[in-house]
């Protein structure tokens, strides 16, 4: 879970821990559902350590991660201007399965076409998941827009698996 | 998704048409075999040129084969004459183009309603039909409207309202999402996905993966070939939250 | 019941959505239908007035012409009389000739002299004035109308002063003037004979016994109007007589049966060049229709490969293409018989000389069928090749929007290369689409054809004019140019809308080749010019073989009697 999301959530007002997971699944829909719950706590633990936010038990409550009160520090709150600033994007192209293929088709360890045959009915079957919870999702829902992203980003690297396919059988057949 | 009826709607055994003479022949369908049950969707991806509309154009009965078998509901298809290919045509497949192709001077009712009135339906039951489908996909509003008034994604669904006039065995789909932009695909994908649940046996060109990816059957072509199928239904992919990087 | 309301819905739209062409469509049929109707119409002119004639006058069955006089006169009258099936007689009556002056003009005349009572058979009726009384003459309609004269004017026979009593018309000859038309007995001041070449223009005037007698500057001939109890049968009689006759002072016998023939005489000229205009003016009908129809294949390609994928028959389909051409056809068919039924009573007035109101002609209900057939035989025409093409194209073709595409043609593209740019675009141009230019080159052969036609006939009036009447103006000739005007003006019209149609679809097809040739550099000048050399390139061998065959057309016209 990654530390600046959880700092952006306390930015508005100190919340209760239940209260930003909350907040977190309503922004996510089924895949924060998906989420491990304790994820959250742990990297508030985090960040309190690192002095980004400061806790406070609720008055009258049990001392549980769940019912402290988190808050922005100063120095937490300019984490999150610089953050909502930056703009680095994933990396474009899985450079992982590309040297994948590379190094199976030069060590004739296994037929690359096999690995993206494979690779790209993965990405199928995933793809039609996302869709379904995308279709599933209210119109104008927050969640679907992330599905949305979802969909296009696997039809994307379904288009580049398909160049792979076409590259690699070429590879394969030398005219 | 439960697996599908045994009940085979369409098969093909050795398909082929070619174009041309020996020095230029052009094999645009060969030798494809394909068995489609009922209340299945098939997707049928492969690059431009690939044949594959042409392959839809011969299961719809647009088109002649030079050789080999295609069966409708137990009928062969390429044996037809004209006329009975016409009549095959209205009751028994619904065909949805890329360039919608309905009839500009006819308003969206008027042309859903076309092949139950070709059908030699009354035309006041072909108005109720007609309405009901353009309900169906959510057109109601817009039953009085020329397809100049409506936008791409509108005219595709009452094109797709049209294909089920007359409650076709197969519904076959030419790109049908060619010529819209991404809300518009969304649309079509939508009743798509409604159709497959109401049980209609699909048949999709395609080489939009989105579309694909909602069918039971995937199946590659190239140089007028069949060379891998994919079968998509059973079991989910696993964790979605992992790719959207939610995880670590 | 589903497909009957589809084909009227798509017809009815597709009328909707161009209605210039669609008005083109039915004007263009219109000419053709309304000026046969016109033809139809005057078929029944003559006939109907004479019987009409003959029923006021109590007209005879046979009129025999004697040559004689005295003794052998009245041999010969018993012996007529005397013949099987003669019921009743009139006369007989002298005949002398006579020459007529009334005002500034002059003319010859047959002078018949009559009894003041009514005559038994053949009493002429009066349509002006009173009947004869000493001094006084009755003359024939036509006759009086081209001398300009009217009951109580005064003219001279021979010099001698009358005055007009009246104006009558008479079933027993035909009028002015062809009153030599069935035969008749003429002399002026020789011995009596029947004549080899009667002059044009004889008129025909009524005046009493004693005036006639008076006026007679050599020997008289008489006339006998015989009734018999078969009338049927006049014919028979009047060729057995012609048969029998030895010598030339026999009697001349004309049945009714003749007479009538000679009144519709008159009016065949006028009809001939009606039916012969018609024909002219339907290949011209046919030609430019199918320009018409030709021109917006395209669009129609498409739908009819969308028809056939949703599930229309071939035959669904061409029925779709020809409604809209029919129902337009029977439209124009209706206008044209509307607007040839109200034409026609302008163009009946050589009946003139008959009994008949110039009111409404004689439309019968096979001749309104015919006109009806032969507009949707126009629309069939044009309308049936494309139609079935059509519907035998692939559908998927037919989807795909290629308008038939042009046959590529090596040795018109090597050889225009050589031509200047304005003809090398024609050339181009016109041989993408080789049948819409013989179509243009056919429309222009028929108009050529027509226009020549017409000036032969010209040429050929004027020569017979001038062989003439003794100057004065021949009704019959003034009335076929009349009607010749008419279809002279109806071709032009037709012509042009043929000129206009064809620049239509020429235009409409190098849309796009003409724009290429813009972006590739070529002037708008040089593309306007382009467009309209291929127009004029097939009008040329067109407009050539025009005149052959307008020389041939009038020829063919006026054989049939001269």
């Amino acid at each position: 879970m990654q530390q600046e999301v959880v700092l952006a959530l306390l930015a508005k007002e100190p919340s209760h821990g239940y209260q930003l997971r909350a907040r977190l699944r309503q922004a996510l829909g089924p895949l924060g559902d998906a989420m491990n719950a304790g994820q959250v706590y742990v990297t508030l633990t985090r960040l309190e350590k690192a002095g980004l936010v400061t806790s406070e038990p609720s008055p009258g409550l049990p001392d549980r991660p769940d019912r402290k009160v988190y808050e922005l520090t100063p120095t937490g709150q300019q984490r999150v201007t610089d953050w909502l600033a930056e703009v680095g994007w994933p990396g474009p192209a899985p450079a992982e399965f590309h040297l994948k293929l590379v190094a199976a088709a030069s060590a004739r360890l296994a037929d690359p076409l096999t690995i993206v045959d494979v690779q790209r009915r993965e990405l199928f079957r995933r793809l039609r998941d996302a869709q379904r919870a995308a279709m599933d999702e209210p119109d104008g829902s927050d969640a679907g827009l992330l599905l949305e992203g979802l969909v296009l980003r696997l039809q994307a690297d379904l288009r580049w698996l398909e160049a792979c396919e076409r590259h690699w059988t070429g590879r394969k057949e030398p005219r | 998704m439960s697996e599908t009826a045994d009940t085979v709607v369409l098969r093909t055994r050795e398909l082929r048409k070619t174009y041309g003479s020996q020095a230029a022949l052009v094999r645009a369908v060969d030798g494809i075999e394909l068995d489609v049950a009922s209340g299945e969707t098939v997707a049928v991806m492969g690059p431009s040129g690939c044949g594959k509309s042409t392959l839809l154009h011969l299961l719809g009965g647009l088109d002649r084969p030079t050789g080999g078998e295609i069966w409708l509901a137990g009928r062969r298809v390429d044996r037809m004459s004209e006329k009975a290919l016409a009549r095959m045509r209205r009751d028994a497949v619904g065909f949805v183009f890329q360039a919608f192709h309905l009839m500009d001077e006819l308003t969206a009712v008027e042309n859903v309603e076309l092949p139950a009135l070709l059908d030699g339906r009354p035309p006041r039951a072909a108005r109720r039909r007609a309405a009901g489908l353009l309900e169906r996909v959510g057109l109601a509003d817009r039953a009085g409207f020329l397809p100049a008034a409506l936008s791409g994604g509108q005219r595709q669904r009452v094109a797709i309202a049209r294909a089920l006039a007359n409650e076709p065995l197969v519904v076959l789909a030419d790109e049908p999402t060619g010529n819209l932009d991404s809300a518009a695909t969304v649309e079509v994908l939508r009743l798509f996905e409604d159709l497959h649940v109401a049980g209609q046996t699909l048949v999709i060109v395609t080489h939009d993966s989105r579309i694909a990816a909602t069918a039971d059957r995937m199946i590659s072509m190239r140089d007028g070939a069949f060379i891998d199928e994919t079968r998509l239904t059973g079991g989910t992919s696993g964790n979605l939250a992992g790719l959207a990087g939610l995880e670590g | 019941m589903g497909k009957v309301l589809l084909i009227c819905r798509l017809a009815a739209r597709d009328l909707r959505r161009r209605p210039a062409q669609a008005c083109l469509l039915l004007l263009v049929i219109m000419a053709a239908t309304a000026t046969l109707t016109l033809g139809l119409a005057l078929r029944g002119v003559a006939s109907q007035p004479y019987e009409r004639t003959r029923a006021a006058t109590n007209g005879p069955d046979v009129v025999a012409t004697i040559g004689t006089s005295g003794q052998q006169l009245s041999a010969q009258v018993r012996a007529l009389l005397g013949t099987p099936g003669v019921t009743g007689h009139g006369g007989p009556y002298p005949v002398a000739s006579a020459v007529v002056r009334a005002g500034s003009r002059t003319a010859v005349a047959v002078a018949e002299g009559r009894d003041p009572v009514p005559a038994p058979v053949d009493q002429p009726a009066l349509t002006q004035g009173r009947w004869v009384r000493p001094g006084g003459v009755v003359i024939e309609r036509a006759f009086a109308d081209a001398l300009g004269v009217s009951a109580g004017d005064r003219i001279t026979l021979n010099g001698r002063p009358f005055s007009v009593a009246g104006i009558a018309v008479t079933a027993a000859s035909p009028p002015y003037p062809d009153f030599c038309e069935a035969g008749c007995y003429f002399s002026v001041g020789n011995a009596p004979g029947a004549v080899t070449n009667p002059p044009s223009g004889l008129g025909l005037i009524w005046l009493t016994q004693a005036d006639a007698r008076a006026l007679a500057t050599g020997p008289l001939a008489y006339v006998l109007n015989l009734t018999l109890a078969n009338p049927a049968g006049a014919q028979a009689l009047a060729t057995r007589y012609d048969n029998a006759r030895a010598h030339t002072d026999k009697p001349v016998l004309t049945s009714w049966q003749d007479l009538r023939a000679a009144d519709a005489f008159m009016a065949q000229d006028a009809q001939r060049i009606l039916m012969a205009g018609s024909w002219v003016l339907g290949v011209l009908a046919v030609a430019t229709v199918a320009v018409l129809v030709a021109g917006r294949m395209a669009e129609r390609t498409r739908r009819v490969g969308l028809l056939k994928a949703v599930g229309g028959t071939p035959g669904l389909v061409a029925a779709v293409l020809l409604a809209e051409n029919l129902v337009l056809a029977l439209a124009a068919a209706g206008a044209g018989l509307g607007a040839g039924w109200l034409a026609a009573p302008l163009l009946t007035s050589p009946g003139a000389g008959l009994a008949g109101t110039p009111g409404a002609p004689s439309l019968t209900l096979p001749d309104a069928g015919l006109v009806v057939a032969v507009a949707l035989a126009v629309a069939l025409a044009a309308t049936l090749v494309p139609a079935i093409r059509a519907a035998r194209t692939s559908t998927v073709s037919a989807l795909a929007d290629a308008a038939r595409a042009p046959r590529r043609r090596a040795w018109v593209t090597a050889a225009s290369a050589w031509l200047p740019v304005p003809l090398l675009l024609g050339t181009r141009l016109a041989a993408r689409r080789p049948r819409r230019a013989a179509l243009g080159a056919a429309s222009i052969a028929v108009t050529v054809t027509g226009i020549v036609a017409v000036l032969a006939y010209h040429a050929h009036a004027g020569q017979q004019s001038d062989a003439g009447s003794g100057g004065l103006p021949n009704p019959l000739l003034g009335h076929d140019q009349q009607i010749l005007f008419v279809v002279t003006a109806v071709l032009g019209a037709l012509a042009g809308l043929n000129a206009i149609v064809t620049a239509w679809a020429t235009v409409l097809d190098a849309r796009h080749s003409s724009a290429l040739a813009r972006a590739l550099g070529a002037t708008p000048q040089q593309v306007s010019a382009g467009i309209s050399v291929a127009q004029v390139l097939p009008a040329l061998p067109g407009a050539v073989a025009g005149i052959p065959l307008g020389i041939g057309l009038f020829a063919v016209a006026s054989s049939d009697g001269g």
